[in-house]
Parts: structure tokens; sequence; C-alpha cells
């Protein structure tokens, strides 16, 4: 015992002396200086990722405490498939075992009624090949062909969408040792009197409410729809005067989200953050144009985000077109003659030279062209040796993406997604905790953001003969790949970074992709009030790129004085600068919500949009806290016998006290 | 471990000094005084202790040595407050006696001086076991358990309490012991009290080793037991002596 009566010893000078003295922080873990020490040391809080409740128009999925009160059962390993439980625990799961689990827990009641809670280590990754909690077909709901028994996602096994009326938690890496060495210390005292237990408060509120899907829990306020900002900017800035003569838009876009089934460790790096960074570096590298405005058309940029959830980005900002909203104000649904999607580009490199794959939608001539187009940029990129070919006839059409959006509004639209797959997604770890940096190439995002800037300037300039000299100036930054996946898809430097940082102050170093809750007016707003880290990254870099000098660069912390002007960079220490730039906010949440009396409400499935009856309605459930702690815990047993020993000792002292008064006074009476 | 493991824990730790409370010292408004003003004594001690040894805590080494100056210091300061306390005892008997004469009523007898030392040992022993024990206990009342590293078969709680309530028993009978031999000049009584109280200190290192808690702990509660039956037969001989004095006067 670290000298228990040293211990307290120190405890007791250090107690005494809290009064006089300031108190020292003392370096050495090991030793305990005050009772809150002694807490923090019986109690130990584990440092883990919760997966949360969601909820749909139909149901729920995801984990949540199954009542009011936090679970609290011993920590067990379970290492087989096969094995059994005896009591309900707190499973120790290795990453590589999470989905047999799921996949057996939801089939097995036996099974799902001795789990009190799962927590799932973070090490074992390299035994995985391939794990992806989502479907095999991805929001096949909105695909706009009927083959819908393709399997995009082949490694998918759809246990995010299930629900689970227990706590699951992913540790870290160092809790899951600390974890390991409490179960096999577990294991070891089988006699059960004393136990490491796991503490999960994991409670939902939509429990506690006992609202089970969106709009019920939307009207209770016991939960929130989820939502984010888009942002999308114009290529050069639309002023006044080329709002009279407007040109055919060519649409570039990008998503900025991704799933998980853990809510905070959603990285998706080749789903989709390759396609956004290789959007970034094609708007750098364009951006040294100088000609742009003699162009025949007009390029636009959009970031989506909530794709992941039903496409919310997307079918927002078409909405927002239809109704001329200010949001979308200089560009109009009817101008937009191409979309091209950059999806997943980070795996595309095989034998050596990047291989992209461009699924056409439909098999329009415009279509057809945009793919001649890819295919000439790729032969001016010469020793590069990036290549592109269509995908396979065999697909039944465009895979799971945001241009699914666009087909779903006008089934004739001429697009393609640039993938870095064929006919099946060559991200093993699709919508997992895996698909990290690891899983990326960077150029692979190079060779992406070069084809794809160079096929741009060629399909702006339509008839126009095409300058080879400027076309074969269009390159690509590939430091700036390199940075942009150290700030979006690492800790460590994250959005700490110095790009990021020159552009906001972010409020976590550590990037996550999840679009979260809608928070901010949902009429739309330029100055968004919870716009999150990536959202305000991406709007700052696209403005400061797309701009042009502005007339009078003074500093500014908001609104800019000239109309068309706006401020980049506000969150900096020392304020931004006012350019000229087309870049704005959409907001991205459900088309089938309307915020009316301060609280949402579910639309009924408009007949007039297709994808309406496809749309999930996705909400998040709100919660108290959410926490897991670990500790030690004694028999009843072993209680109530101590405490039967301290009433022994207290009476027998009062027993020997009486006999001992008794003698002495016999003694003194012998006078 | 909750509310029961909790209570238990404090009652192993002074359930003894409530039932010493109870049965001789509440009777006494005397003694009551005597012992708030003794416990008052060690805390003061303790805080005089903290504030010279404040420059060097904590003791970041792993080595056990500086503890043991720790000990041997405190240790030698608060037997030198024991004859500080002793001094103190016999002015206020001086004037209680002149008191009693004054207003022609009996002078303290042996069993009251005895008494008064016995309340004494007990607020230091009180003192010891607030200090040590019972403002460790309130993670006790919780969920949880805790067992240190070096000791991992008893849980920190209970060698918490047991070690208050080793130390209960010694303070409580040498101080009877040290007060008689004060009194009747007796060298070996002098000398009991400060041998026990460092003895039973430095045993305590012992917790230090790993699993050392098994043997200091139970040889703790020996030594209380030896300072028992050491007070016990002293107390015996003393009044036997005393009645065969006056009966023989």
């Amino acid at each position: 015992m670290g000298g228990g009566s040293v211990a307290s010893l120190i405890l007791a000078i250090a107690c005494v002396f809290q009064a006089f003295f300031p108190p020292v922080a003392s370096g050495d873990a090991a030793t305990l200086e005050s009772v809150p020490d002694l807490v923090k040391a019986m109690y130990i809080n584990v440092e883990s990722f919760p997966c949360v409740r969601l909820l749909n128009h139909s149901g729920q999925i995801g984990c949540s405490n199954p009542g009011h009160d936090k679970i609290i059962a011993p920590i067990v390993r379970l290492r087989n498939r096969n094995d059994q439980l005896v009591q309900p625990s707190a499973v120790l799961l290795p990453l590589d075992q999470m989905t047999d689990f799921f996949l057996r827990v939801s089939n097995d009641p036996e099974l799902y009624r001795k789990i009190a809670g799962v927590l799932v280590e973070a090490n074992g990754a390299d035994s995985v090949l391939e794990f992806s909690p989502d479907r095999k077909f991805p929001q096949q709901a909105f695909a706009p062909y009927s083959n819908l028994s393709h399997h995009w996602n082949p490694a998918g096994s759809g246990i995010m969408w299930n629900k689970y009326d227990f706590p699951v938690f992913l540790l870290s890496e160092e809790s899951t040792q600390t974890l390991q060495k409490l179960a096999d210390k577990n294991e070891k005292t089988p006699n059960g009197y004393l136990a490491n237990v796991a503490e999960f408060d994991l409670v939902m509120q939509t429990t506690k409410a006992g609202t089970h899907d969106s709009e019920s829990c939307l009207r209770e306020q016991s939960c929130l729809p989820l939502g984010g900002q888009s942002v999308w900017t114009s290529l050069p800035p639309i002023s006044n005067s080329s709002k009279k003569h407007q040109k055919p838009i060519i649409m570039v876009t990008a998503s900025q989200d991704s799933g998980s089934f853990f809510r905070d460790r959603s990285l998706g790096a080749d789903s989709p953050i390759s396609g956004l960074i290789a959007l970034l570096t094609a708007v750098d590298a364009l951006s040294h144009l100088h000609d742009m405005s003699n162009l025949k058309k007009q390029l636009v940029f959009a970031v989506f985000n909530g794709e992941a959830w039903g496409y919310l980005g997307s079918r927002k900002f078409l909405q927002e077109l239809d109704q001329g909203a200010d949001s979308v104000n200089g560009i109009s649904s009817l101008l937009i003659d191409q979309v091209l999607e950059i999806g997943s580009v980070g795996k595309a490199v095989s034998q050596g030279y990047p291989l992209f794959y461009a699924h056409a939608a439909g098999n329009s001539p415009i279509s057809k062209k945009m793919i001649d187009v890819l295919q000439s940029a790729s032969e001016s990129l010469g020793s590069d040796n990036v290549q592109v070919k269509p995908a396979a006839s065999s697909n039944p059409g465009v895979p799971p993406s945001s241009l699914m959006s666009f087909i779903g509004k006008n089934a004739s639209t001429s697009g393609l997604v640039l993938e870095d797959f064929d006919s099946q997604f060559s991200n093993r770890f699709y919508h997992s905790t895996l698909d990290g940096p690891a899983n990326i190439n960077s150029s692979s995002i190079a060779a992406a953001a070069a084809l794809i800037a160079r096929s741009l300037y060629i399909l702006a300039s339509a008839d126009l003969p095409i300058d080879l000299i400027t076309l074969n100036s269009i390159r690509v930054n590939v430091s700036m790949v390199e940075e942009l996946i150290e700030c979006l898809l690492k800790c460590d430097p994250g959005l700490s970074c110095g790009i990021v940082k020159s552009f906001i102050s972010p409020s976590n170093s550590c990037p996550s992709h999840y679009v979260g809750v809608f928070q901010d007016l949902p009429a739309g707003t330029q100055f968004p009030s919870y716009a999150d880290d990536i959202s305000r990254f991406i709007w700052n870099f696209l403005a400061d790129r797309t701009s042009s000098l502005a007339s009078n660069s003074s500093s500014c912390t908001g609104q800019c004085r000239d109309e068309g002007e706006i401020c980049v960079g506000a969150e900096v220490e020392g304020g931004g600068r006012c350019v000229v730039s087309t870049t704005r906010y959409v907001p991205a949440y459900s088309t089938r919500l309307k915020f009316e009396d301060n609280i949402w409400h579910v639309l009924p499935v408009n007949s007039s949009d297709p994808l309406s009856a496809a749309d999930p309605v996705w909400t998040e459930s709100f919660w108290n806290t959410i926490g897991l702690r670990v500790y030690a815990v004694q028999t009843t047993a072993y209680d109530w016998l101590v405490l039967l020993i301290g009433i022994i000792i207290t009476g027998a002292s009062y027993l020997a006290v009486i006999v001992g008064r008794s003698y002495i006074s016999k003694i003194i009476k012998r006078d | 471990m909750t509310v029961a493991a909790g209570l238990g824990y404090a009652l192993i730790a002074l359930g003894p000094a409530l039932s010493i409370f109870a049965g001789v010292v509440a009777r006494k408004p005397f003694l009551v005084l005597t012992l708030l003003t003794s416990t008052l004594f060690w805390l003061i001690s303790l805080i005089i202790l903290s504030g010279i040894w404040r420059v060097f805590l904590p003791i970041t080494s792993g080595a056990w040595w500086p503890y043991v100056i720790l000990i041997l210091t405190s240790v030698a300061f608060q037997e030198g407050i024991r004859l500080v306390f002793w001094r103190l005892y016999k002015k206020m008997e001086e004037m209680l006696d002149s008191f009693a004469d004054r207003i022609s009523k009996p002078r303290l007898c042996l069993t009251d001086k005895m008494l008064i030392s016995l309340a004494g040992g007990l607020g230091h022993g009180v003192a010891h076991a607030v200090f040590f024990c019972l403002s460790l206990l309130t993670p006790a009342f919780g969920r949880a358990t805790f067992y240190v590293e070096r000791c991992s078969r008893m849980p920190f709680f209970l060698i918490s309490a047991v070690i208050a309530l080793g130390f209960l028993v010694i303070h409580t009978f040498s101080m009877i012991v040290a007060f008689n031999g004060y009194d009747e000049r007796k060298r070996s009584d002098q000398v009991f009290a400060p041998v026990v109280h460092l003895i039973a200190s430095v045993m305590t290192l012992m917790n230090l080793a790993p699993d050392g808690c098994v043997i200091g702990t139970p040889l703790l509660c020996v030594m209380s037991a030896v300072t028992l039956q050491y007070c016990w037969r002293m107390v015996w001989q003393r009044l036997s002596e005393h009645q065969h004095r006056q009966f023989n006067s």
C-alpha cells in the first residue's frame, strides 16, 4: 500500500495547509494528494466514442441505454465467435469481431438479453481486410434505376442501420490497454467477490420521452434534424454585368460528410474527403488562370453537406434553386448544362498509374462528350499517365452519389461521377472508422485534381479553340494535397495546421466529418452561427481562391461595405479582408422538414418530388451527458460484513468499558 | 461500496472511541473539555509539523528513508507536545486543588487524574482517526472500492480504518501510562509512550513494501494490544497500592 499511513500523512499535511500555502502540482501520477485525487483514481474515466440514437420517419437506429439510468456491468472479453455469456455483461470486443458480433446479436435474442453494453477495441485493425457497417447498396432508395440488387459495397454488413437497446462505445488506443487489463483481472478472480465494472452513461432523450420516430420526437423537441451548411462558389465571380448575359453553368460537386457506426469517428478519407480535396485543389489550380471570364461557360463549384444521410445538401440546393432563394442568387437551374461530380478518388493508383472511371448519367451525347473531354485532358497530362475509362456498361447506372439527386429532379441531366472504382467500391472500409489517411494515396488525389482542372477548362471553353499553352499551364499543387490530407484527416496537426488557421479559428483540432444537427436559421443565412469548422474552412478557401482583388482591402470582421464583397478570414486574429467573390452558404437539411412556430414539422411526401418518398428524414436524439467509467466493485455480502464487524467492535468495546469500570470501582470500594 | 460499508469502516475506526466517550467521558463535563483541548493540541502540533515539512513535500523519490526522517521528526515533536500538555495539566491541577481547598471540597483523587489522562489520550486518538481515516472515507460511501497496488489483498479503506483503530488505542492508553510516569517519576513508564509511538509509526513503513500491509497491520494490532495490557496492569497496580496506603494510613 503506497504507505496507507504515509499517503494519509502527506494528505493530512497537504489538506491542512491548503489554506495557508498555494498547492504545488505533483508530477507523479501515483501519489494521491487529496480526496478528489483518490476519487479520480477509484473511478477511471475512459476515453471513448459513443454510438448514438438516430431516428427516421419509421423507426430508430443506433444505440442507447434502455432506460433513464446508467448501466453497470462487469467487463468480459469475447474472444471466439461462439463464446457464451453467463450474466448481463459489458462485452469487450476486438475490432475484427465487430461485424460478426453485431450480426449475431440481431439474430440471437438469448445473447441480446445478456448484453449490458459493448466496448469495441481500437487495435487489431491490421488484421481487418474489409469492414463496412453500411449496406451493400448504400442509399439505394434514391437510385434512379430499378436494378437494386447490384452490390456497390460488397464489404457492407448493414450493422449501423440496426437498432440496439444497449450502449456501444469505441475505445481509444490507451483505453483499450486499460480495459484489456481489467477484463483479464476479472477472469483471474472467478469467485466474484471483486469485479471490475464498466458504467455506461448513454441515456438518450428520445428514450426518456418515449418518442420513437422523427415526427413525434421533433414535436416533443427531444431531437433535432440532421443538417449543416453546404458551400457553393463561382469561378469567376458573378458580377452584376454578368447577371444580364448569363452563361450556361457547369456544376462541379463534391461531398464533405461521411457516416459511421460511431458519430465522432467519421473520417471518410476515401469516401468522400478525397473528392473534396481534389475539388479544392482543382479550384486552386484554375484560380491561376487569368481569362476565365472569356470562356463560354460558367464554372460553379459546390460542396454539399449531409449527403450520407439522404443527400440532404444536394436536394436542398436543388429546392432552393427552384424557389429562387437568396442563397443561390445568380444561378438558375435552367442554366445548369452539365454536372461533374468528384466521388472517391483516393485509391485510383493501380500498377503504378492512376486509373479513374467515369460513371455517366444516362446515354446522352453530352455525357459522352464529357467522357471524351476527360480523356483528352488525361492525354494532355502526358507523362503523368493518368487514365480515364468509362464505367462498365454492366453497371445498372451511377453509383451512390449526389448525382442521384440531380437525376431524380430531372431525368435528362447530363453528368458524370468520377470515381476510382468500376463496378464495386475499391474502398473496403466504406463508412467505417478505418477509412483513414492510410486508406488513400495523395498522388491519386493529385492526379484526379489535375484531370478535373484541365477537363473543366476544356468543357468551359465549349466550341472555342483550346489554347494549349494555357491548358498545359494548369498545374496542381501536390504539396497542397498532402497538406490538406494532414489537416482534414489527422488529429495532429489536424485543424490547427497552417492553411486552416489562416482562414478560421477551429473549435477542435481533430476533424470530424459527421454532419451533426441543424441549428441555424432554416431560411438560410450568409453568417451562420453553427457552421462547423470544415464548412467554414471550405467557404473561406473557395472565397479566397475565386476572388479578384477588392477595390479597398481593409480589415473586416463581418460584413463588407460593397455589395458583392465578402470578408475572408474574419475569425482570424487581426480580422480578414474584403474580396470580390461569389461564395455562399446554402442550408442543408431534409426537404421534407419545415420550421414553423419554433418547431420542426415533417411534411407529407411530395408527389412532385420523386425523391421525397425515399427520404428517411433523419434526426438525432438529445442527450444530457455521455460518459464511460470503469471501477472495481465488491459484492454486497462483503459490505454487510464490514458493517457487522464495525458494530461488533463498537459493541465489544462498550462491553469492555463497562466491565473495566466495574472492576475499577470494585478496587476503589475496598476502601 | 455503498453506505453500509462506509458506515462499517467509520465504526471500525471510531467505534471504541464512541464507546469510551459514552461510557466514561460523557459523564463528567470536565473530561469532555479535556478531550477537546487535547484534540486541539494534537491538531496544532500537526499544523506546525506540516508548516515545517511543506517545503520538502511531496516526496517524489521512491526511496523509503525520507519517510523515516519524516516519522522520526513528527514523533519527536508530538512527544514534546505531550510534555507541554503535561505541564499545562499540572498547572491546571494546582489551580483546581487550591480552588477545592478554598471551597472545602475534596481534591482530585487518583482515579480523577487517571480519567483526565484517559480523556487526553482519547483526544489525541480521535484527532488521529478523524484526520487520517474519516477524512478519506467519503468515497467509501459510493459504489466503487479501491485497492492500492502494493496491497492487493485488502481494500484501502479497511487498512485505513484498522490503522486508525490501532493508533487510537495506542494514543489513548499510552497517555495514561505517560502521565503516570511523569507523576511518579518512573523511568519505565515515562519512556514507554514515546517508544511505543515510535515503533508503531515506523511499523507502518512496512506498508510501503509490496503486500507488506498483510504483515504490518496485524503487527500494529499487536502493538495496541501490548499497550492496552501494559496500561491495564499499571493502573491495577497503582490503584491497589493506593488503596493499601489509604487503608494503612
